[in-house]
C-alpha cells in the first residue's frame, strides 16, 4: 500500500482494559497538599458539612496515567481520516487554537462593561460582517451556539414575521426527505408542523410535489444545499420561486456551506434566512462536545427579528475613536444563549477566514469539492453509487457488494481496523445502505489514495471472507457493539 | 436458553398461482389437476438452509427446540434442512389430504405445549388459519409461500426471512402489531379485488436502521410511531368542539382509539365524541345517523399496505354519500413511515368518479406520519 502505514496494530493505542476513575480510587490517597492556613482558622457552618465528597482518592500519577490513557483512545482529525459525511471534520488550524488562548480574551468576563471588551466586540463585529458578506445576508447574529439551535432561531423568526404580518394560518414547513434530521424536530419544538417533500429520481427536490404543497399554509422551506446526497439543487431556482410564490420563506440549512463559500451566495440566489457552522465550514472543533456555534444570516426583511445582542460599530465621543456596542435589533426574537454565543469559537472562526482570506476560503471550498469527486470516481468501481452526477463536497455510495451479504455497517467496522474513521452509515435514509462520504480540503492525494485501497481490500474481504467483516472491529479496544440493544436499553452501570 | 418454535408448512399453498387461480382456497384438486406442483416445501427448506447455515457459522448459537407436524407439514423439510430429530417433537399427524384444519390443529398444539414464536410456510389464507388460533398471544413469522401476501407477517423473500428469525432469537427485534388480510379468492377469481382485513397480529418487526448525523440510532419502533401519531390527533381533536371523530378499520386507527383508552373493533368504523365510544362497527345508515348530529366531523383512515387502497376496499360502509356528508377535507389519513416505505401511492376507489377525483387532490395528499409530522404521497385513482 501506499506511504501510509496501514499495519493495523498501529490502531490498538490504549489497549489496556481501564476502570473508571472512582474505581481507581483508594481511601486516604491524596493528589494534592494544600498550602499552610494563612488566615485565622474557624468553625465550618454544621449545616454545609457532609460525610461523603463523592470524589476520587487518588494520586496524581494515578489521575495522569488515567487521562493519558484515556486520550490514547481518541480518534480525531488529528490522528487519522475521518471521512464523516455531513461533518465536514476538516483539520482545526492550531494557529486559532493559540489565537483562542490569548490571555486578552481568555482574561475577559461576560459580565465586564462593554467600554473594557471592545476588542472582543470588535472581533465579534468584523465575524458578523464577514459572515454577512460570505452568505450575502443584511445583518447576522452570533447568538445560537449549535446549527440546530441556528434552524430553531430562524423558524422562530418566521413566526414573528408572521404573526407581526396578521398571517397566522401559516403553520407548515416544508422539509425535502433529503433533509438533516434535526430539520423535523426544530420545526416541531418553533410550533409548526413539518411537511416532507420526496425527492425524485435524480435527488432533487420533486418540483411537482412541492408545487402541490405550496399554499398560504406554508410558512416556509427548510432546504440543505449542496442537499445530503452532496448533490447541488439543479433546480434551486424554481424551488426558491415556487415558495416565494405562496408567500413563503426560504431557510436555507447552512451545513454544508463548505461547498460554496467564496463560489455561491445563498442571500443572492435568495435564501432568506440560513445558519452557518462555524464549526463546519471555518474549521473550528467539533466531534467531541464542541461546543459548536451557529450563526444566522437574516434578509433586510427579516433582519429586525434577529436574536440579540448584536454588535454594532458607533462612531466614537471624541472624533476619531470607533467604538462598538451591543443592541437588541427592533423586532427581536430575544436571546439565544445567556451572553454572547459561543465566544472562544468565534476567534478561532475569526483566526481561520483571516488565515486564509477571501481567495484562501473559495480555494477551499474548490479542493473539498475536488476531493469528494476524486474520490467518488475512484470508488464507484468498488462499490454501487446511487446517483451519477457530478458530487460537491461529499457522496453517497451503497454498502453493498453484488453476491455478498455484508452490509454498510460490516464495511464501517472493519475500516476501523484500518485506523480510518467510518463514514456515516445509513443516512441520508433515503438511500439503501447509505455510506456517506466527505474527505475535506485538507487531506491530501496521498491520504484519499490510500482510502481508496483500503475499500478496495474491503471489497475483497467482503466476497472471499464475509465473517471477517461480520465480527469487525478485530483491532480496537473494543470490539463490535450490540448498537440496537446500546439504544433500546440504557443501562449505565460501574459494575455491569 | 432454548427457544421453541412452533413450524407448520401448509403444504398446498401457492400451487394454484402458478396454473392461474388466483389462490388455492378450495380449488386443490383443480390446480393439480392443471400441473400445478408443491412449491412451499421448497420455499421453506430455502428458508431453513439459510437458517442452518447462518446457525453453524456462529460460535454461540441459539438452542432451538421445534414443535411441528409429521411429514411433509414440518419434519421433512427440518430433518433434511439438518436439523437433529432430538430437537424436534412432532406435535400433530395430519391426514394424507391435509387441510386448513390441520393448520390450526397444529398451532393448537404449539400453544398446548408453549411456543415463543409460531413460524409457518404459506400465504394470507394460512395467515389467517393461524391468527384464528394465536391471536396476539404469540408472534408469528411467515416463509413466503402463498398466491397472495398482502398481510405484514411475511419476510420479503426465504432468505430474508431467517434473518428476522435469528434476530428475534437474539433479541435484536422486538415485535410489532401488522395487520392481516386477504382477498376474497371467489370474487377475486371474477376480477373482483375485494381486500379484506381480518386479524391483527404479533411478528418481529424489522425497524429500518437509521444514523443521524451524529450517533447510531435505532428508528422508534413502530409501535411508538403509532403513539405518536395517536398523541397528534388527540391534541387536534381536543381543540374542536361537537366533533364527531369517525375511525376506519386496521391497527394504525387502533391505537388512536387507545389514546382515549378506547377499545375500537380492529375491522369495523367506531365513531368517538367527546372522549365517549359512540358507536361500533357501524353500518352506512347508522355513520349517517350519527353524522347528522354533529357539527365537526373528522375521520381518520390508513391505507391498506402495499396497494394503498383509502378507501374503497375493506371499509365500504364509507359509501360516497357518508364521504360527502364528512367533507374530504375532514379525512385525515394517517400511517408509520415504515408502511409508507412499502406503499409508494395512495388509491381511491369509492364507485364515484368524480368523488375519487376530488380525493386525489392535486395528485398528492398529506398523510400524517408521527407527531405533527406529515409527508406527501403521491395519489392516484
Amino acid at each position: 500500500m501506499s506511504d501510509q502505514n496501514n499495519d493495523v496494530s498501529n490502531t490498538r493505542a490504549g489497549a489496556v482494559d481501564e476502570r473508571t476513575i472512582y474505581e481507581l480510587s483508594i481511601p486516604g490517597r491524596r493528589g494534592c497538599e494544600m498550602p499552610p492556613c494563612d488566615v485565622p482558622e474557624t468553625e465550618f457552618p454544621q449545616a454545609l458539612l457532609r460525610d461523603e465528597s463523592g470524589l476520587p482518592e487518588v494520586s496524581e500519577l494515578d489521575v495522569v496515567r488515567h487521562f493519558v490513557r484515556l486520550s490514547q483512545r481518541n480518534f480525531g482529525v488529528d490522528t487519522g481520516f475521518y471521512p464523516l459525511g455531513s461533518c465536514t471534520m476538516k483539520y482545526n488550524p492550531k494557529i486559532c487554537e493559540a489565537s483562542a488562548r490569548l490571555e486578552g480574551f481568555t482574561g475577559t468576563h461576560p459580565l465586564q462593561p462593554e467600554h473594557t471588551v471592545q476588542g472582543n466586540l470588535e472581533l465579534m463585529f468584523k465575524l458578523q460582517q464577514w459572515l454577512q458578506e460570505i452568505g450575502g445576508f443584511a445583518a447576522v447574529s452570533l447568538q445560537p451556539t449549535a446549527g440546530a439551535q441556528g434552524e430553531l432561531t430562524a423558524l422562530l423568526m418566521m413566526r414573528a414575521y408572521f404573526r407581526d404580518r396578521g398571517e397566522t394560518g401559516r403553520t407548515q414547513v416544508l422539509i425535502p426527505d433529503s433533509a438533516h434530521g434535526t430539520n423535523p424536530a426544530s420545526t416541531t419544538m418553533a410550533g409548526f408542523e413539518a411537511l416532507e417533500i420526496p425527492s425524485d429520481e435524480h435527488g432533487n427536490v420533486d418540483l411537482a410535489a412541492l408545487r402541490a404543497a405550496c399554499d398560504d399554509s406554508v410558512a416556509g422551506l427548510m432546504l440543505t444545499n449542496p442537499n445530503t446526497l452532496g448533490l447541488f439543487e439543479a433546480q434551486l431556482e424554481e424551488v426558491i420561486a415556487c415558495v416565494h410564490g405562496c408567500g413563503g420563506l426560504v431557510y436555507g440549512d447552512g451545513a454544508n456551506m463548505n461547498a460554496l463559500t467564496g463560489i455561491a451566495c445563498p442571500g443572492a440566489l435568495g435564501v432568506d434566512l440560513m445558519h452557518f457552522n462555524l464549526h463546519k465550514t471555518f474549521g473550528t472543533p467539533h466531534g467531541g462536545g464542541g461546543p459548536g456555534s451557529g450563526p444566522l444570516g437574516a434578509s433586510a426583511a427579516l433582519a429586525d427579528y434577529l436574536p440579540g445582542p448584536v454588535v454594532q460599530r458607533v462612531a466614537g465621543d471624541e472624533g476619531d475613536g470607533t467604538s462598538y456596542a451591543l443592541f437588541s435589533p427592533a423586532r427581536s426574537i430575544g436571546r439565544m444563549s445567556t451572553y454572547f454565543g459561543s465566544f472562544g469559537v468565534f476567534v478561532r472562526a475569526y483566526a481561520y477566514i483571516l488565515h486564509h482570506g477571501a481567495e484562501g476560503l473559495r480555494a477551499n471550498a474548490e479542493h473539498a469539492v475536488l476531493n469528494a469527486n476524486y474520490l467518488r470516481s475512484r470508488l464507484r468501481d468498488v462499490l454501487p453509487l446511487p446517483f451519477e452526477r457530478t458530487c460537491m463536497h461529499e457522496f453517497v455510495l451503497e454498502g453493498r457488494i453484488e453476491g455478498s451479504d455484508v452490509r454498510a455497517l460490516d464495511i464501517s467496522k472493519r475500516l476501523l481496523d484500518f485506523g480510518i474513521h467510518p463514514p456515516i452509515t445509513y443516512f441520508p435514509l433515503i438511500v439503501p445502505e447509505a455510506l456517506m462520504i466527505e474527505p475535506t480540503e485538507t487531506e491530501s492525494k496521498q491520504t484519499l489514495d490510500n482510502f481508496v485501497e483500503v475499500m478496495e481490500v474491503i471489497a475483497r474481504e467482503a466476497g472471499n471472507n464475509p465473517e471477517l467483516l461480520h465480527a469487525a472491529p478485530h483491532n480496537t479496544v473494543v470490539g463490535r457493539l450490540d448498537e440496537v440493544r446500546a439504544a433500546r436499553q440504557l443501562k449505565l452501570s460501574e459494575s455491569s | 436458553m432454548v427457544k421453541s418454535i412452533g413450524f407448520v408448512i401448509n403444504p398446498i399453498a401457492g400451487m394454484g398461482g402458478r396454473v392461474g387461480l388466483k389462490g388455492t382456497d378450495g380449488v386443490v384438486a383443480q390446480a393439480r389437476r392443471l400441473g400445478a406442483k408443491p412449491l412451499a416445501q421448497k420455499r421453506a427448506a430455502e428458508m431453513l438452509a439459510e437458517l442452518a447455515r447462518q446457525l453453524s457459522a456462529r460460535t454461540h448459537a441459539p438452542q432451538l427446540r421445534w414443535l411441528t407436524c409429521a411429514g411433509a407439514m414440518g419434519e421433512a423439510e427440518l430433518l433434511a434442512a439438518g436439523f437433529l430429530s432430538r430437537d424436534i417433537v412432532v406435535t400433530h399427524h395430519p391426514p394424507d389430504e391435509p387441510s386448513a384444519a390441520d393448520t390450526r390443529s397444529a398451532v393448537e398444539s404449539f400453544l398446548a405445549r408453549g411456543v415463543d414464536l409460531v413460524l409457518f410456510c404459506g400465504g394470507d389464507g394460512t395467515a389467517r388459519d393461524i391468527c384464528e388460533v394465536v391471536g396476539t398471544g404469540v408472534a408469528i413469522l411467515g416463509i413466503p409461500s402463498g398466491v397472495k401476501m398482502y398481510s405484514g407477517v411475511f419476510g420479503s423473500n426465504p432468505a430474508r426471512t431467517a434473518e428476522i428469525l435469528l434476530a428475534f432469537l437474539d433479541e435484536r427485534l422486538t415485535t410489532a402489531a401488522v395487520d392481516v388480510l386477504d382477498l376474497d379468492e371467489s370474487q377475486y377469481r371474477a376480477d373482483t379485488w375485494q381486500v379484506r382485513l381480518y386479524h391483527s397480529a404479533l411478528t418481529p418487526f424489522e425497524p429500518t436502521y437509521s444514523q443521524s448525523a451524529k450517533a447510531l440510532i435505532e428508528a422508534a419502533g413502530d409501535d411508538e410511531v403509532k403513539e405518536a401519531i395517536a398523541e397528534s390527533l388527540y391534541e387536534q381533536f381536543a381543540q374542536q368542539r361537537n366533533l364527531l371523530v369517525l375511525l376506519g378499520p386496521g391497527s394504525s386507527v387502533k391505537s388512536v382509539a387507545q389514546r382515549w383508552d378506547l377499545d375500537k373493533t380492529l375491522l369495523g368504523i367506531d365513531a368517538i365524541a367527546d372522549g365517549k365510544l359512540v358507536g361500533s362497527d357501524l353500518n352506512e345508515t347508522e355513520i349517517l345517523e350519527l353524522l347528522a348530529r354533529f357539527e365537526n366531523r373528522a375521520l381518520v383512515l390508513s391505507p391498506i399496505g402495499a396497494q394503498g387502497f383509502v378507501l374503497g376496499r375493506g371499509n365500504l360502509q364509507l359509501s360516497p354519500e357518508v364521504i360527502r356528508a364528512i367533507g374530504c377535507d375532514n379525512i385525515i389519513v394517517i400511517a408509520t413511515p415504515a408502511k409508507l416505505l412499502r406503499t409508494p401511492v395512495l388509491r381511491f376507489d369509492t364507485g364515484d368518479r368524480l368523488l375519487d377525483e376530488e380525493l386525489t387532490g392535486q395528485g398528492y395528499l398529506k398523510v400524517l406520519t408521527g407527531y405533527h409530522r406529515r409527508r406527501l404521497v403521491k395519489t392516484v385513482i
